[in-house]
C-alpha cells in the first residue's frame, strides 16, 4: 500500500508532466474557449437560470440535510413501480451487489457514471470476466487510452482529434481520418450493435426525484437512451446526494447543471422509474415489455452520509457537477483531470475524494494544490466557497 | 479494489516550518525584528495609537522567497532537507540548507528594495494626512496559518496580534497587504470574539484620501499599465474599484485593462509557491502572458506576494513588462506633482 508521501509525490510528477505536455495544453485550451462561447449562448438565451441557480442552492441544502429520509421515500416509490432496490454503504459492497446482478461473461455497456468510476466499477465487472464498454464517445476514447477521466462532462477534452484517429484506426483495424465527423461515424459504427447484443446496461443518475422513483439522465449522444432501453437489464448506480423530493424539483437541479455544463439543452433527457411494463391486457400490469426486464437501483453511500454531517465541507456536495468551475480554474487549465483523484476533479473534488473515493492521503496532495484563489466561487450555480472549504479540509487533514 | 482509505496522509513538513516560526519569531520565515521593522528606521514612526500601519512583515519576508523557492525545487519532498532549513536561524545544518544559506543569497538590493516600499507607503500616508501609528515589534497575521488549515496555530498567532493592537490603542487598522486585510476582515471575527477594529485596505485609505485632496497628479513620464488585481482583494473584500480610482487620477497614466480583471482575475501562482514551486511558475508565466497582451509597459500590482511571483516570471520569461507596486507609483506621482 503506498505510503502518503510516495502519493503525494507521485501526484505531483503527473501533475507536471501533464502541465508541460502540449498535446494536454492544446486540448485544454480548445475546450476552455469553446465552453465559454456555449456557456454564454446558453445563458444569454435562458438568462433565468441565474435565479435557477439559486433556488436550487437552497433546495440543495435541504435535502442534503435530510438524505435518509429523502431515499428512503425514493426507494419506496421506485418499489411501487417494480425496480429492485438496494442500499450501498461502501464502494465494496456497491461492487458486490452490481458483481452478483451481472454475473460474468456478459457484455455490458456503460454510460457516463462518475459513480462508477469513484468505485472502480469498469475493472470490477471486467475481471470477473465481462466484456465492458463505455459507450460516451469521451469515456470510449478513455477506456482505449487506459486513462482516467479529465471532465465531468468532457472526460477527454485533452485529447485532439489527431490522438482520436490513431486509436480508433488500431480499434477498427482500418484507417480513420483525424476528422471529428469520420471518427464520431466510427465510433456509431463500432457500438451499434453491441446496444442490441448486450446483456446489461449500467447508467448513473443526473437526479433521482423521491416522489414518482424517477431517475433523470441527461446526455446528447443517446447511448444512454439506448443502453437503458434496449439491454434487458438496467442497473443504476446512484449516490445517495443525487436524491431530491419531487419531478419538479429534479428537473430544476438538471437544468441548471447542463446550462452552467454549457449546454442550452441537452439533446436527450430520459426519466426512467421502473422496468418497462404494459397493463394494456385487462389493465393488469405485466412487467417486462419493449423494454428493460429489471430495473435494479443501487443507492450508494460510501461516505456521503458522513460527509453530508460536516458542518462546513457538507456544502462540496451541493456541487452538480456542471464541471464549469474546472474550466475556469488555473491548475486545471493546466494539468486537466490529473489535478483530481478517482472520480472527481478540481478543489470540490479533493473533498469528495477526501470522503468518498480515496481518503485524506489521497485528498491531501490536492487539497494543497489548490491555490484558494476563488475564482471558481464566481462561476459556481451553487456559489460554493470552496476557499473556506479547503482551508476545512486542510484542517481536517493535518488533524487526523 | 485500489481504495486507499487508511494510509496517513502527507504533509508537507514546510507547514510545520512556517507554523514553528510563526510561534517562535513571529513571521513565517523567522525574520528577526530588526530585519522587518529596519525600514521604518528614520522616520519617526510612533509606536501607539488609534490607527495602526499593519505591515504584517509581508513585503520584508518578499526578498527571501524567490531563494527559498529555490531551495524548495532541491529539497522536493524530502524531510531531512526541511528538517535542515527548518532550523532558520541557526547554521544551516549538516546540508547547508539553514535559512542562513538563504539569508546569504539574498542581495542587500533585494530587501532594500521592499523596504524602500514601505517608506514610500508610509510617506504617502504622512503626506495624505492620515495619522498612524507603526509597531515595530508588530507580528505577522497568520494568514498562511489558516490558508495551511493549521487553525490552532493561527487561532495562537491571531490572539497574540489582537493584543498587541490592543495594548498600542487601536481603533483602527490599514492593512498593507491583501492578505492580512483579508484575514483580519473575514477570517479574525471567527476565531477571535469582539474583534472590533475597523479594518481597511492601504489602497481604500489611499483612494479615499486622495478624493479628498480634489487634485490632479501625474507622474514625471508618461506610462501606461494594466492592472493585476489580487484574488484576496478583489474577490473575497471586493476591492476592485478604488485601484481604478487611484490610478485615474494620475493624469499621464493610461490604464489598458487585461481581460481578466476585477473578480474575473487569475492568480500569479504566488499561493503554491512553497509547496508545489514548479507548478506555482507555471501559473504566473500564464498569467504575465495574459497581462503582456494587454500591450502594457508596467503591471501594477497591490500585493507583495503577487509582485515578486510575476516579477520572477517576467524575468525568466525575458519579457519587457515591468512589475510595479501601486504603492511607488503613488508615491512617484506625489512626489512629481509636489502634492
Amino acid at each position: 500500500m503506498p505510503e502518503g508521501k510516495q502519493i503525494f509525490e507521485q501526484y505531483y510528477d503527473v501533475l507536471l508532466r501533464i502541465a508541460h505536455d502540449h498535446n494536454y495544453a492544446m486540448g485544454i485550451s480548445r475546450s476552455v474557449n469553446a465552453y465559454r462561447e456555449r456557456k454564454t449562448r446558453a445563458l444569454e438565451k435562458f438568462p433565468h437560470t441565474v435565479k435557477l441557480a439559486e433556488e436550487v442552492r437552497q433546495l440543495k441544502e435541504d435535502c442534503i440535510g435530510r438524505l435518509d429520509e429523502l431515499v428512503q421515500k425514493a426507494t419506496v416509490s421506485l418499489k411501487e413501480n417494480g425496480a429492485q432496490i438496494y442500499h450501498a454503504e461502501s464502494a465494496g459492497d456497491a461492487l458486490e451487489i452490481i458483481g452478483e446482478i451481472v454475473g460474468s461473461g456478459k457484455l455490458v455497456l456503460s454510460g457516463k457514471t462518475l459513480t462508477g468510476e469513484e468505485i472502480g466499477l469498469r475493472q470490477h465487472l471486467q475481471s470477473l470476466g465481462n466484456e465492458f464498454w463505455e459507450t460516451d464517445a469521451g469515456e470510449l476514447i478513455q477506456q482505449l487510452r487506459e486513462e482516467k477521466p479529465m471532465h465531468y462532462l468532457s472526460p477527454c477534452l485533452h485529447v485532439h482529434r489527431e490522438q482520436v484517429a490513431e486509436l480508433l484506426t488500431n480499434l477498427l483495424g482500418r484507417e480513420i481520418s483525424p476528422d471529428a465527423e469520420v471518427e464520431v461515424r466510427a465510433i456509431r459504427e463500432f457500438l451499434r450493435s453491441k446496444y442490441f447484443e448486450a446483456d446489461v446496461g449500467i447508467s448513473g443518475c443526473n437526479v433521482l426525484a423521491a416522489d414518482t422513483g424517477s431517475v433523470i439522465l441527461l446526455e446528447s449522444e443517446c447511448n444512454i437512451r439506448l443502453l437503458t432501453s434496449v439491454a434487458p437489464v438496467h442497473i443504476v448506480l446512484v449516490g445517495i446526494d443525487k436524491v431530491v423530493p419531487t419531478l419538479h424539483d429534479a428537473f430544476k437541479v438538471a437544468e441548471v447543471a447542463w446550462r452552467y455544463g454549457g449546454f442550452v439543452m441537452p439533446l436527450y433527457i430520459s426519466s426512467v422509474s421502473g422496468p418497462s411494463a404494459t397493463g394494456d391486457i385487462e389493465y393488469t400490469m405485466v412487467q417486462g415489455a419493449s423494454g428493460p426486464l429489471q430495473l435494479h437501483v443501487v443507492f450508494l453511500d460510501n461516505g456521503r452520509s458522513a460527509l453530508a454531517q460536516a458542518p462546513v465541507l457538507k456544502e462540496a456536495l451541493y456541487c452538480l457537477k456542471c464541471g464549469g468551475c474546472l474550466l475556469e480554474c488555473p491548475i486545471f487549465q493546466l494539468a486537466a483531470g490529473y489535478y483530481g483523484g478517482r472520480g472527481y476533479f478540481g478543489g470540490v473534488g479533493a473533498i469528495l475524494v477526501a470522503y468518498m473515493s480515496g481518503g485524506f492521503s489521497e485528498a491531501a496532495p490536492i487539497a494543497y494544490t489548490c491555490l484558494r484563489c476563488g475564482r471558481c466561487t464566481e462561476f459556481c450555480p451553487q456559489s460554493i466557497d470552496l476557499s473556506k472549504l479547503i482551508a476545512e479540509l486542510r484542517h481536517q487533514i493535518v488533524e487526523s | 479494489m485500489v481504495v486507499i482509505k487508511n494510509t496517513r496522509p502527507y504533509i508537507p513538513p514546510v507547514l510545520r516550518v512556517i507554523s514553528n516560526n510563526t510561534a517562535q519569531w513571529g513571521n513565517p520565515l523567522g525574520l528577526k525584528k530588526a530585519d522587518c521593522a529596519s525600514w521604518a528606521n528614520g522616520l519617526q514612526l510612533s509606536h501607539k495609537g488609534s490607527t495602526i500601519l499593519h505591515t504584517g512583515c509581508e513585503y520584508q519576508m518578499t526578498a527571501y522567497l524567490r531563494s527559498l523557492a529555490e531551495v524548495l525545487k532541491k529539497a522536493k519532498f524530502e524531510d531531512t532537507l526541511f528538517r535542515a532549513y527548518s532550523r532558520f536561524q541557526t547554521v544551516g545544518g549538516k546540508l547547508g540548507m539553514g535559512l542562513t544559506e538563504i539569508y546569504k543569497k539574498v542581495a542587500g538590493r533585494e530587501t532594500e528594495h521592499y523596504n524602500q516600499l514601505l517608506r514610500m507607503a508610509a510617506i504617502t500616508l504622512r503626506k495624505l494626512g492620515i495619522d498612524f501609528a507603526y509597531l515595530d515589534s508588530e507580528l505577522y497575521s497568520g494568514a498562511l496559518l489558516y490558508e495551511y488549515g493549521l487553525f490552532e496555530e493561527f487561532e495562537r498567532q491571531a490572539k497574540r496580534v489582537v493584543n498587541q493592537f490592543k495594548e498600542a490603542g487601536a481603533k483602527r487598522i490599514i492593512a498593507l497587504t491583501p492578505h492580512s486585510a483579508e484575514i483580519f476582515h473575514q477570517v479574525y471575527p471567527k476565531f477571535i470574539s469582539n474583534f472590533h477594529f475597523e479594518v481597511i485596505p492601504y489602497v481604500s485609505i489611499v483612494a479615499v484620501a486622495l478624493k479628498k485632496l480634489d487634485t490632479k497628479l501625474s507622474l514625471a513620464e508618461p506610462l501606461n499599465v494594466t492592472l493585476h488585481d489580487p484574488c484576496h482583494l478583489a474577490r473575497s473584500l471586493q476591492v476592485t474599484e478604488e485601484p481604478r480610482e487611484v490610478l485615474s487620477i494620475i493624469t499621464n497614466l493610461e490604464l489598458k485593462e487585461v481581460a481578466t480583471n476585477r473578480e474575473l482575475t487569475n492568480c500569479c501562482g504566488a499561493p503554491g509557491e512553497v509547496i508545489f514551486p514548479e507548478l506555482s511558475e507555471l501559473i504566473a508565466a500564464k498569467r504575465i502572458e495574459e497581462l503582456s497582451a494587454t500591450g502594457a509597459e508596467a503591471v501594477v500590482t497591490l500585493c507583495p506576494f503577487c509582485y515578486s511571483n510575476l516579477s520572477k516570471s517576467a524575468d525568466l520569461a525575458g519579457k519587457r513588462i515591468k512589475i510595479v507596486d501601486l504603492i511607488e507609483i503613488v508615491y512617484q506621482a506625489l512626489e512629481a506633482s509636489h502634492a
